[in-house]
């Protein structure tokens, strides 16, 4: 079980109250606050293989895509037939009751849920056995290939894209979809948080550390790396097909290599955040995911058409300023906070080396 | 961990102060200025698209706006744009739409660029009933869907290139032809690709290649080279701007022989200018040409906004520019008649246009897209080192004969 510290229970029942609270107290910001959730999933789970295990993977974008289509595609799959809904032109329109909609959107969940974390454990199977740089490359490879695969699949809408179905007409508040996709994605966070707190106090977090540090001593010490990895990436795999799939019905559109397999943004974004925040920590990814989302929202329109070269220059201050991240940076500079014992005498031995 | 707490605890209130300051919303009509929102692609794949829209905007409400404004309830308003960047990804668009609608309190949008950004947008405005007009998203999938809030002032994007295929036939004794076609995995030439299919189905002609091109479209060499193998009567290609330049530099790099190239994109990739001879007897869609005798009071004739845009920009209007402009043209006709900026009032007006602009007639249909103004065809021709888009079909406004075959590139100077 999670063991929540008395001192943490004051703050994690402060966040909840505000994630509760947030789209009534900032109505108007809803769709970024659904937003800032999905990229906070995204970056937490990035972090169990990016950050923990060692294995930075540019592929998670493709549990993200496939859980998208996935989840429209049962959507509508479930109660008309597909091939005429996304058919480019059709003449048809199909309209979902209030009650198809939301049967439609859980069913679709669950399975955007199951199946991507089936194929993670087939494509990990496959080429977990990488190392390093190979396995980074092999990944980003991964997201691009399903992109242009999933651009030729007619039943799925191809290059023209698959239009997700409407928020039920019979639900007359404008408001009800956005609290509707936000609270989804709230759960989803909430889900994702207490499950990687819960991985951070058990044995598997050390594993995956230990194979992060030294892989070949790892094995060495008789644990099975193979399986740990392939685990850890179907963990990390499961949340992004949730959050995959609440995107797609919040955007309403999913187009291939623009919203699905969106591994030029989503797909970088992730693993920015994470290390934005400081990966391998807890709440790094967190913070690192919310300052980024502010920095993109706020600043981003009042640089018009300058924003990648923000970007960039945001990407270059992490790197040389902050190559550990917020958290880590703070981990150096107060060390005891972190439950780091500081010896005195050390320190001033230190002091005295330099 | 303690303090930690307290950092973030006040992280979370300086996040929430920041949100608070922000949130004070906008009218719809502020002043003397009625507010239109618009998300626009100024980087990633259709930049250059986008800013035509964008000048096409900014050059109508600069004219309405110095030609008396807008005439509500016996007040002059001005028109103003609120734009925002959506990187040509209709992820960013939608969110943009939400953000111009929620936090900017805008109630009329004006549309982005192309069909899939179109689509993205169109779901937004449609729920929380904000009349969109716009003039970038020809794909016909648009106007299927039913929605009431959009409105289109082009022509479906099926309808670019099927008059194409009949010229080919035509040309052909009136027997079927072989085509060849290659498409951008986009929304807006998958429905170009649908217009070539019913077309080739209509005339009994035969699809011989039929091949689909990656977005960032920078290489077609693959197609080229099965275009020189089969030797087709004609080879179709779409792919916005990116794919205009890249079929000339490659069919003029390959030297590939083909009686007649169909395309789309001519005008905004500026071809006659970038590619001069080499870009010579494409055969061009477009929904706009200088030469089409329609009139407004804004912008007059067709070549008078050719010349105006030509001196506020420094570059010839492509059919982006001219639709983009003619939207405005629609909202301030559709707001003068509803005399209210009631939005369904506004919308019930817009629905019941009937108006001609320099542009074309505008008349919507019951999707949505402009059913009074067709397709026009138009041929890149050069005298000397200079060429120009001359018009070949309709009839009507056909300046100049249809060049056909296009002669061998061993036979071209």
């Amino acid at each position: 079980m999670v063991k929540v510290k008395q001192k943490d229970l004051v703050l994690y029942s402060g966040l909840i109250i505000l994630g509760l609270a947030a789209p009534f107290l900032f109505s108007a910001f809803k769709v970024q606050l659904t937003y800032l959730c999905v990229l906070i999933v995204l970056a937490m789970t990035w972090n169990l293989q990016g950050g923990e295990m060692g294995y930075n993977s540019f592929g998670n974008i493709l549990f993200y895509g496939l859980g998208m289509y996935l989840t429209a595609s049962v959507q509508v799959g479930m109660f008309f037939p597909l091939a005429e809904w996304t058919e480019s032109g059709g003449e048809k329109t199909f309209v979902h009751t209030t009650a198809q909609y939301f049967q439609g959107i859980g069913v679709g969940l669950l399975v955007a849920a199951i199946i991507p974390t089936i194929v993670a454990g087939a494509i990990g199977y496959a080429i977990l056995g990488l190392r390093g740089h190979y396995f980074a490359i092999c990944t980003l490879g991964l997201g691009i290939a399903a992109g242009e695969i999933a651009g030729g699949i007619e039943i799925i809408g191809a290059g023209q894209g698959f239009t997700t179905p409407p928020f039920p007409a019979e639900i007359v508040d404008p408001e009800a979809r956005g609290k509707f996709f936000y609270f989804l994605s709230f759960i989803v966070l909430v889900l994702a948080f207490v499950f990687v707190k819960y991985i951070y106090g058990s044995r598997f977090r050390l594993i995956l550390n230990a194979i992060r540090d030294n892989e070949d001593k790892a094995e060495a010490m008789g644990i099975q790396t193979m399986k740990y990895k392939i685990v850890g990436w179907m963990c990390s795999a499961f949340f992004c097909g949730l959050a995959g799939g609440i995107m797609g019905g919040l955007i309403g559109y999913i187009d291939s290599t623009d919203v699905a397999f969106d591994g030029r943004e989503m797909g970088v974004f992730m693993v920015l955040m994470a290390i934005l925040g400081g990966k391998g920590t807890l709440w790094g990814p967190i913070i690192g995911a919310t300052l980024f989302h502010f920095f993109k929202e706020g600043l981003w329109t009042f640089i018009l058409g300058w924003q990648y070269v923000a970007l960039g220059v945001l990407i270059v201050v992490i790197v040389v300023y902050f190559p550990e991240g917020l958290m880590g940076w703070l981990r150096e500079k107060y060390p005891e906070r972190f439950g780091e014992v500081i010896d005195d005498k050390d320190r001033k031995a230190q002091v005295e080396l330099k | 961990m303690n303090k930690l707490v307290k950092l973030f605890t006040i992280f979370i209130s300086a996040i929430t102060l920041t949100i608070a300051s922000i949130s004070s919303s906008f009218a719809k009509v502020e002043g003397e200025y009625i507010v239109l929102g618009s998300a626009i692609s100024l980087t990633g794949k259709y930049s250059s698209n986008g800013v035509h829209t964008q000048n096409g905007y900014n050059m109508a409400v600069e004219r309405i706006n110095k030609m008396g404004g807008v005439k509500v309830g016996g007040k002059s308003y001005k028109f103003e744009i609120i734009y925002y960047d959506d990187e040509s990804n209709p992820k960013r668009a939608a969110q943009l739409a939400e953000r111009l609608i929620k936090q900017d309190g805008v109630h009329y949008m004006l549309g982005p660029y192309s069909s899939g950004l179109t689509k993205a947008i169109a779901p937004v405005t449609e729920k929380y009933k904000i009349p969109m007009v716009e003039a970038n998203g020809a794909s016909r999938s648009l106007f299927t869907k039913g929605y009431k809030y959009l409105f289109a002032v082009l022509s479906p994007a099926n309808q670019y290139l099927e008059v194409a295929i009949d010229l080919a036939v035509e040309k052909n004794g009136g027997k079927p032809v072989k085509i060849a076609q290659a498409f951008e995995q986009d929304a807006f030439s998958q429905d170009v690709r649908l217009g070539i299919l019913d077309a080739a189905k209509r005339t009994g002609s035969k699809i011989i290649i039929d091949d689909k091109l990656p977005k960032e479209l920078n290489d077609m060499a693959a197609t080229l080279a099965k275009v020189k193998a089969t030797k087709p009567d004609v080879l179709v290609v779409s792919g916005h701007t990116k794919g205009a330049l890249t079929a000339i530099r490659q069919i003029s790099e390959m030297k590939v022989d083909v009686p007649m190239l169909a395309m789309t994109h001519c005008d905004a990739a500026k071809l006659s200018k970038q590619h001069g001879k080499k870009s010579e007897y494409a055969l061009c869609a477009s929904q706009w040409h200088k030469n089409l005798s329609y009139k407004d009071k804004f912008f007059g004739s067709g070549k008078k906004y050719d010349k105006d845009f030509k001196k506020e920009f420094g570059y010839a209007p492509p059919y982006q520019s001219a639709e983009s402009s003619a939207a405005l043209l629609v909202f301030k006709d559709a707001f003068e008649r509803a005399d209210s900026f009631d939005r369904d009032k506004v919308r019930d007006a817009l629905k019941t246009t009937e108006m001609q602009t320099f542009y074309g007639n505008i008349k919507f249909g019951p999707g949505g897209q402009n059913v009074a103004k067709p397709m026009i065809l138009f041929q890149v021709r050069c005298k000397g080192d200079s060429c120009e888009n001359k018009v070949v079909a309709p009839t009507k406004w056909a300046s100049d004969k249809f060049y056909h075959p296009i002669p061998k590139w061993s036979e071209r100077s």
